[in-house]
């Protein structure tokens, strides 16, 4: 039983891996990449879109291929590391090397005489400057770090706006000279059309050129300066390392990183554990609920299988069943919670009164005489509605399986046996036939799990529930990768655990099956 | 084989029993603390309210008996013909009034102070930090919280002072001299100092670690921002543009000594570090109480707030109720006293005698208004002339559209057709421009003169070239408005022999495509924040560029001349007839089809009094929460 346990969960690995590279490709390569999330309309114009751009893509690195963005991501979500360690900051900030500083299109053109002042010292001489220069430095390693990192932003930015300048000269220059198809869909100039070019230097959109190019590689230089700088500040280990080593800067095990939400800034973590408990009451609520009612309409049914309460409950099930949930949740409100034209009787908005906060725990007259629900039975009160909306269609899927399981067991040879036996009805019925049915409602129990953790987005959006649904719709919506992922990630271990825990829970139920070594 | 109770099941039972048992106690008795807990917490408001009483009475004392205040700089107490020592010389002094209630909410029948006024919003807000919040109600709170140094008056539009009680404007606008109230505090106590000033600009605004990058792009014509003494700041701006006094007077002061603490991806990350000098302040800004979206968010009136106006509710409350039946019900049945209503039940409900009862009904147009438009590729798709390249076929199309059928049958008849790109409350609209008629003829003229014509009788004009007149409409997804617009396109367009194929897109996909002007035509929206907006940003050929908003490709020599003379001329006036020109040419050129002027509208419940339609919008902290109070009125 061990080994099947182990042999399990070690399966489960290379099946998480597929599930998340699979997710990842499809958001990845579908169109409009981060979308808007990341980017938005302001006053800011062509510098303040590309500085965003840029920002994106230098915190969560969109502009590396896709295969080396999908292993980065892994790498921060398993628990085993490579490399050298991260660094706590004391606000909570994970502290990696700065990305290499990626020089612009059109830098090296041989055409242009900017190209001349391009900083030729490679990263390593750039780095034993800095080291040099921190020598004699006397400020204390997290304050260095600090100015470091804001240089290093400001040097960023600098670059940033230099390559839009540059660009914009090059589109002045490029229509004025009348060459067509210098630019790329994605307003990137065309190597090989302008390496082809001879400039004329004449005219006075060159000259712009030559001085936005020359602007360009002074910020470039400066960039690569001051990432140096940052580097040598970081290699200082200004914060605590986060994690235990295995191997000194090799291998190490620290707890995984989820990462932070595009769309929202916040990590993903803090998001999921604000969501699930809102989703996990209703569920937690609503499963119990419908397996209460089912499992017994189900026994029911088929005890008196032919009567009119077999077909009433049948028909019920089904009837129910085939309301959708947007229209249950609409008629739910119009007739339940609507004070004119329907009974006013239960709340719609949120899961707590205005004033719940205030409130104690139990019900209580409070010192003006009024009566006071308390937050228990305020909470039960606002999810109400919503666990109905929930309930209802759930009740058909199980009531039928029960039902068909226990005709089916009605008819074996045991049964038989115990009835001549003597046994009474109901312990037939219950412990012996209810008993054998266990097995497809073991099943059905499993799939319980990925629907408690998605939540039901319809629900949530009528009833105003902050739950998990709402959060992976609105993720979606934006293509907010780190958020899908995590979710995604989740979702699939707690199903493949299900799946697990099923397998053994037949062994539990049933005495014929077992997962021991067979002989 | 029997089941028997035994002695395992028994003791199973009461350790069961017990457990439940110890767990209701629990609740009982952090019943009761709670309970001593309100009281101590209601003791310690009171006390509160004392001591800001006694702190106002004795500063009147002290003010009536001639004391002379501590700054030297301020207006009372020191002969107001001489300059302040704080001032430049030379250039006259603006003293602004102080800012209090735009109507006195004590003046109204059935005035109450204290209470609760609850607000729902209809989509969850993510932050309500400062400079980060990405959408309209993360600024409706903010507004409540923090202060700028001046604003627009909600009845005049004019700038006045708020946290500032002076200023001196250098007469070629290069620089802004700024004094702050000497009385200015926020929430904690700490007085507001220019040195709050220089560290909201320069250290968070223009930091480029903090997520600020929409304000950051507002300020690239300030140079610097100089300290010039305690209670007085500079402003030094590289060229004399119109909005500079906007951009920088407007934005709202963060005390540095609470936010200097955070690192900025702490701040980037927080959803509600929200303090500043206003008359609000948040319930609580201890981290681990920190408000998250999914919740509600609760302001309490700041006792100590410095200004003069003391807000009547004690609370107001912010919740989200995405639904929109949802949102109507949750008004009806008095869980919230403000929400936003769609047009078709806004409409439905007016003509509802027994609504009258239930809800105070307002509708109607200010600064934050905004409009839906159809902007028409003018320049290059991917290499190729749309139709649209033509004046005259987007001076067509905007007449084969019936607006105001539109308006009536796709919006409920809420709404208005405006004339130009600008607000009907503000005074860059130029008054004597009429729109467009409706006219099929006119539209079919036009265009056979544009070149398009039925040459081979299939129905759809051709050009010269044989080419069909054939073109992609794009629209967002998500919304039921949105297809019916397209809808009633299509078919107008098909009376005249065009043929027009809606396409709904991803709004992400969408954003992508106007940025890669990547569309025929393309139907969107826009809502401005202040009276006067900056036309460059849209309408100049400098924004053709892509990353700028002139995703029509438009550009016309006139414009930008009047675009750049307009941002220059610093005398109100002129600059007003320098925009009503340039209306007029956008009128004759249509870049865009303007649909639709939306207004606000609003249920509020009749308890809540003092509720005015002002040009800036509502202003919910002079609101206060009665019985029986009076009725809403339009102000001027």
């Amino acid at each position: 039983m061990i080994t099947f346990i182990v042999r399990r969960l070690l399966l489960m690995l290379p099946t998480l891996v597929g599930i998340s590279f699979l997710i990842f490709m499809l958001i990845a390569l579908s169109p409009g990449g981060i979308g808007a999330g990341v980017s938005a309309a302001g006053a800011g114009g062509a510098t303040g879109a590309a500085q965003q751009q840029a920002y994106a893509e230098e915190r969560y690195g969109l502009d590396d291929p896709v295969l080396v963005q999908y292993f980065r991501w892994l790498h921060r979500v398993s628990p085993i590391k490579f490399g050298a360690r991260d660094q706590l900051s004391p606000g909570g900030e994970l502290i990696r090397l700065p990305r290499e500083v990626r020089p612009a299109a059109l830098l090296d053109w041989d055409a242009g005489e900017w190209r001349k002042a391009r900083d030729s010292r490679s990263d390593v001489e750039l780095l034993a400057l800095a080291r040099a220069q921190a020598q004699a430095a006397t400020a204390e390693p997290p304050e260095a770090y600090r100015r470091a990192a804001r240089a290093y932003a400001e040097g960023r930015v600098r670059q940033i706006d230099s390559g839009v300048e540059f660009r914009s000269a090059l589109e002045r220059y490029v229509g004025a000279v009348g060459v067509r198809g210098a630019f790329d869909s994605r307003n990137q100039p065309r190597e090989a059309i302008f390496t082809a070019l001879t400039p004329e230097r004449s005219r006075p959109e060159w000259t712009a050129v030559e001085k936005a190019g020359r602007a360009m590689v002074e910020a470039y230089n400066g960039a690569r300066e001051r990432r140096a700088a940052l580097v040598v500040a970081i290699e200082a280990r200004p914060f605590p390392q986060v994690g235990v080593p295995i191997v000194p800067g090799v291998l190490s095990v620290a707890a995984p990183d989820l990462g932070t939400s595009f769309s929202k800034n916040r990590s993903v973590a803090d998001l999921i554990l604000t969501a699930l408990p809102v989703t996990m009451l209703i569920n937690l609520l609503a499963f119990p609920l419908i397996y209460a009612v089912a499992i017994p309409g189900g026994m029911l049914a088929a005890s008196r299988r032919g009567t009119w309460i077999d077909s009433l409950l049948g028909a019920l099930a089904v009837g129910l069943w085939s309301i959708p949930t947007v229209w249950a949740g609409v008629l739910a409100i119009g007739f339940l919670a609507r004070p004119s034209g329907g009974l006013g009787a239960f709340p719609v908005a949120g899961l707590h009164d205005n004033a719940a906060a205030y409130f104690a725990f139990l019900p209580n007259v409070s010192s003006s005489g009024a009566f006071e629900r308390g937050w228990l039975l305020d909470l039960l009160w606002h999810i109400a509605l919503p666990v109905a909306c929930l309930v209802y269609g759930g009740f058909a899927v199980l009531s039928k399986q029960t039902r068909a399981a226990m005709l089916e067991n009605f008819s074996a040879d045991y049964v038989r046996t115990a009835k001549a036996k003597g046994v009474p009805r109901r312990d037939v019925v219950l412990r012996h036939v209810f008993r054998n049915s266990l097995l497809p409602l073991i099943t059905m129990f499993v799939s319980i799990f990925p629907a408690m953790l998605a939540g039901s987005v319809i629900v949530e959006q009528i009833f105003s529930v902050p739950g998990m649904g709402s959060l992976m719709i609105e993720s979606i919506n934006v293509r907010d990768r780190e958020v899908i992922l995590a979710n995604t990630l989740m979702i699939a271990i707690v199903n493949l655990l299900a799946l697990l825990g099923a397998d053994l829970l037949y062994a539990l139920a049933d005495p014929r099956v077992s997962y021991g070594s067979e002989r | 084989m029997q089941n028997r109770f035994t002695l395992k099941d028994f003791v199973f039972l009461v350790l069961l029993l017990g457990v439940g048992l110890s767990v209701w106690l629990s609740m009982v008795q952090s019943d009761r603390l709670w309970k001593r807990l309100q009281a101590i917490e209601g003791g310690v408001v009171e006390v509160e309210r004392h001591l800001s009483r006694l702190e106002a009475s004795l500063e009147s004392r002290m003010m009536s008996q001639g004391a002379p205040s501590s700054d030297s700089g301020s207006r009372e107490g020191s002969d107001p013909d001489a300059a302040p020592s704080w001032a430049r010389p030379g250039v006259p002094v603006a003293w602004q009034k102080p800012w209090t209630y735009a109507t006195d909410p004590r003046t109204v029948d059935g005035y109450r102070s204290g209470g609760e006024f609850v607000e729902a919003f209809e989509s969850q807000f993510k932050t309500v930090v400062p400079y980060l919040f990405k959408d309209v109600y993360g600024r409706r709170v903010g507004n409540l919280v923090v202060e700028p140094l001046a604003t627009f008056d909600p009845k005049t539009l004019e700038i006045r002072g708020v946290l500032a009680d002076a200023w001196q404007i250098d007469p070629e606008w290069k620089w802004i001299r700024v004094h702050i109230n000497p009385r200015a505090r926020f929430s904690d106590g700490q007085p507001v100092t220019a040195e709050d000033v220089r560290w909201t600009f320069q250290e968070f605004i223009l930091n480029p670690a903090i997520e600020a990058a929409r304000t950051r792009s507002t300020l690239e014509q300030v140079s610097d921002v100089v300290i010039v003494d305690p209670r007085t700041v500079e402003f030094v701006f590289r060229d004399a543009i119109f909005t500079n006094l906007e951009y920088t007077l407007a934005q709202a002061v963060l005390p540095s000594h609470f936010y200097s603490r955070f690192e900025p991806n702490q701040i980037n990350g927080s959803t509600g570090m929200l303090m500043g000098s206003g008359p609000f302040k948040m319930e609580s800004l201890e981290p681990e109480q920190e408000w998250k979206p999914g919740s509600d968010l609760v302001l309490v009136r700041n006792e100590q707030h410095w200004g003069t106006a003391r807000p009547p509710v004690d609370r107001i409350r912010f919740k989200v109720v995405n639904n929109d039946l949802s949102r109507l019900t949750a008004f009806e049945a008095g869980e919230a006293d403000m929400i936003l209503p769609t047009a078709f039940q806004f409409r439905d409900r007016q003509q509802r005698p027994e609504w009258k009862q239930k809800a105070r009904m307002l509708e109607w147009f200010n600064i934050r208004s905004g409009w839906t438009f159809i902007t028409w590729q003018c320049g290059l798709r991917n290499e190729k002339l749309t139709p649209f390249h033509d004046r005259r076929v987007r001076v067509a199309m905007t007449m084969l559209l019936d607006r105001e059928a539109m308006i009536r049958d796709v919006w409920g008849g809420v709404g208005s057709v405006p004339t130009g790109p600008s607000l009907s409350v503000s005074p860059m609209r130029n008054p004597k421009i009429t729109a467009w008629p409706y006219d099929l003829d006119a539209a079919r003229k036009l265009l056979t003169e544009a070149g398009w014509v039925d040459r081979d009788g299939s129905g759809t004009r051709t050009n010269e070239k044989g080419e069909p007149f054939v073109f992609e409409l794009m629209r967002p997804s998500g919304s039921e408005v949105g297809d019916r617009v397209a809808a009633y396109l299509k078919d107008q367009c098909a009376k005249v022999g065009i043929r027009c194929e809606p396409r709904t897109l991803d709004w992400s996909v969408f954003l992508e495509d106007l940025k890669r002007r990547n569309f025929d035509a393309a139907m969107s929206a826009w809502s401005p924040n202040s009276p006067e907006s900056d036309p460059r940003q849209v309408y100049h050929s400098a924004a053709m560029a892509q990353g700028g908003d002139n995703s029509a490709q438009w550009s016309h020599p006139e414009a930008d001349r009047l675009i750049d003379a307009g941002r220059h001329e610093l005398d109100p006036t002129r600059r007003y007839a320098i925009w009503h020109q340039l209306e007029a040419l956008l009128h004759e050129e249509q870049p865009q089809t303007m649909l639709r002027e939306q207004p606000w509208l609003r249920f509020v419940q009749p308890r809540v009094g003092n509720v005015h339609m002002y040009r800036t919008g509502a202003e919910p902290w002079e609101f206060f929460v009665g019985s029986g109070a009076s009725g809403a009125s339009v102000l001027p």
